[in-house]
């Protein structure tokens, strides 16, 4: 394993006591790292080859036919897509505009700090409470989005065909239309995570040495657009990086807003029911483990994966800075 | 600022937008039903008196009643009678909807209750997992011992486990255990926090080795060495990481979400407010986000106050 290597150089002299008391101190942790990390792990491989339930006093191995059902059912097809989707769409987005918003504060100063302030706030804020707040938003008939949209009624507004489908027969239900459900959750997520981003990005961006600019200048970058290409951009590769992967893992995760939007099902015609949530319903509310822990397998996968990736990009340095 | 106008304009379109929804929950936290229903009064909404339906139909008189408070209205046959009462309890059953809203939100529902598990468990999990990784962050980073370098790459290899991702497994071991519906459940998945060893550890390499040597002279056994000299040392960091918990953990929802059945007196405060959720009838908009906005607001508030704490906490992970 390439991370294993990442340790200490130099080999310690062994000593008997300072031994002793070094395995007495990491033992609680070490012990709670196998109850609690790899334990789970393994149980999740084993169960996600058997029909094992809560409540029953054994189970059958079954093989690989839960990954079967996994790549065959047109429920789990489903459920890949509304991952993907979710996926593909935030943390493009999201990191997107974390780094312009990150580019646009920085290049403000102090000033730039309320904004700094402002959209940090989706980060901190319970995300189910917030999720309860956007349903309110987007009630097709009393929310706020509707509302303001239905106040370009009658105006050039009306050009755009969205406008004019919508003043005639009503602006979109959001939430129960499975044309918009995913990419409503999905633009609930851009809208909390982006913010976090942008943090990380403005750290990186301070790290960015002034004189790196003054050379870039020298070589003929005048515009800002040039100087962000041949400096700001590579600098800020390793940062990159990072937000990249974290967006990713955190997407992958995502549950809460689903969850309060559609309790049961994941959405109009199962168009956002993504793979924690099937997790949950499955493998919890169903009491169906095997399916569920062969998700929690496919999930666990790809998570590592991704980390991997990121740090053999990191080990590789992607620091032109 | 001539040339930077635009810079403002499109962030202040973004800082609408993020607002947005913190701005219709505290106001719609303010506003009366009717108000919310057409959409009308502004921020504050107009805080007319209202009169709560609910509570009339609660105490709307019987005979009994009427009976009873014959001798408080001489000379009025039970119709009269049955009005004074009614206009009595209304009048004792209006108030303005600010207030109906809160005190709907904490009577409603044992919000306090939820308030103080949340409380209780993001606390909980922060000190035990402080009591567990520091330890072993200063094993690793200060002690030489045979197995060491092993011990830190089983640190990176967990640093790869999500600890939402494993909830299944988790949930039925707990479910073994019969400590599903405890507070331990909620708690005990949060107890390893490898991040945090690996963070300790990456802090404690800078601690000079001199400070540790000189407690040794002093008698000072590792385990006091822990707790009094790195302990102190670490305050920073600890505060940091201490963010990065509590933030996370009072805001989790699905960890409870699956541990948690039924049992209302282990809500933490979003089962809570989705529990208020699920029973609403739609109209009850005003009491629900009141409550969303007292679970919002402890956190929002610490993050106004120290800011730069606040990032440097959440944003933790992003130093590895």
């Amino acid at each position: 394993m390439a991370v294993l290597d990442m340790g200490v150089a130099a080999h310690p002299k062994p000593n008997n006591h300072e031994a002793r008391t070094a395995w007495g101190l990491a033992a609680p942790a070490l012990a709670l790292m196998f109850l609690i990390l790899l334990v789970p792990v393994i149980v999740a491989g084993v169960l996600s080859f058997t029909n094992y339930s809560l409540g029953n006093s054994g189970f059958d191995w079954v093989g690989t036919q839960n990954y079967e059902r996994l790549f065959t059912r047109s429920t789990y097809e489903k459920m890949f897509i509304a991952t993907f989707t979710y996926v593909v769409t935030v943390v493009p987005i999201s990191v997107g505009l974390g780094l312009g918003a990150a580019l646009l504060v920085h290049s403000l100063g102090r000033i730039g700090d309320i904004y700094k302030t402002i959209y940090f706030l989706p980060v901190m804020a319970t995300l189910l409470a917030m999720a309860i707040a956007w349903e309110f938003m987007l009630h097709p008939t009393i929310g706020m989005v509707n509302r303001t949209l239905a106040m370009a009624c009658g105006s050039w507004f009306e050009v755009i065909p969205f406008f004019a489908n919508g003043c005639n027969d009503g602006f979109p239900l959001w939430l129960g239309d499975r044309d918009y459900a995913i990419w409503v959750v999905c633009f609930i997520g851009v809208w909390q995570g982006f913010g976090f981003n942008m943090v990380l990005f403005l750290s990186g961006l301070t790290s960015v040495h002034r004189e790196l600019y003054h050379a870039a200048e020298m070589d003929g970058a005048r515009s800002g657009w040039d100087r962000f290409w041949l400096v700001t951009w590579p600098a800020l590769g390793p940062t990159t990086v990072f937000v990249v992967t974290i967006s990713c893992i955190r997407a992958f995760q995502v549950f809460d807003t689903i969850e309060a939007f559609w309790p049961q099902g994941g959405g109009p015609n199962k168009s956002a029911y993504v793979m924690m949530f099937a997790i949950f319903e499955k493998g919890v509310q169903q009491n169906l483990i095997g399916i569920g822990s062969a998700i929690t397998v496919l999930f666990l996968i790809f998570v590592m994966f991704l980390t991997l990736i990121q740090r053999r990009l990191v080990e590789r340095k992607v620091h032109y800075g | 600022m001539t040339r930077e106008w635009w810079k403002h304009l499109v962030l202040i379109l973004g800082a609408l937008i993020v607002l947005a929804p913190f701005y219709m929950m505290v106001s719609y936290s303010f506003k009366s039903p009717g108000e919310i229903d057409r959409g009308e009064g502004g921020f504050f909404g107009r805080q007319e008196v209202m009169i709560d339906p609910r509570c009339v139909a609660l105490r709307q008189p019987d005979r009994a009643d009427i009976e009873a408070a014959r001798s408080r209205f001489p000379g009025q046959d039970d119709a009269g009678v049955q009005a004074a009462l009614l206009a009595e309890t209304e009048a004792a059953c209006s108030m303005r909807p600010v207030a109906f809203n809160y005190t709907k939100a904490f009577t409603e529902a044992p919000l306090m209750r939820y308030l103080l598990n949340g409380v209780i468990v993001t606390v909980s999990i922060f000190l035990i997992q402080i009591v567990v990784a520091l330890p072993a962050a200063y094993a690793l980073a200060k002690l030489k011992f045979w197995g060491r370098e092993a011990v830190f790459g089983l640190v990176l290899f967990c640093l790869l486990i999500p600890v939402h991702a494993i909830a299944l497994p988790l949930y039925i071991l707990l479910a073994k255990l019969g400590l599903t519906n405890t507070y331990a459940a909620l708690v005990v998945p949060w107890t390893i926090s490898v991040f945090g060893i690996f963070l300790m550890r990456q802090f404690f390499m800078t601690v000079p080795d001199d400070l540790i040597d000189a407690a040794r002279m002093d008698g000072m056994s590792e385990f006091a060495i822990v707790w009094r000299v790195m302990l102190p040392t670490a305050i920073p960091a600890l505060l940091a990481f201490a963010i990065f918990s509590i933030v996370a953990h009072w805001n989790d929802y699905f960890w409870p979400r699956i541990v948690v059945t039924g049992n209302r007196d282990l809500f933490t405060p979003p089962l809570g407010l989705r529990e208020f959720k699920g029973d609403g009838d739609g109209s009850f908009f005003g009491p629900m986000m009141a409550t969303a906005t007292v679970i919002v607001t402890p956190l929002i508030v610490a993050f106004l106050i120290a800011q730069r704490r606040f990032i440097e906490g959440i944003t933790l992970s992003g130093m590895k």
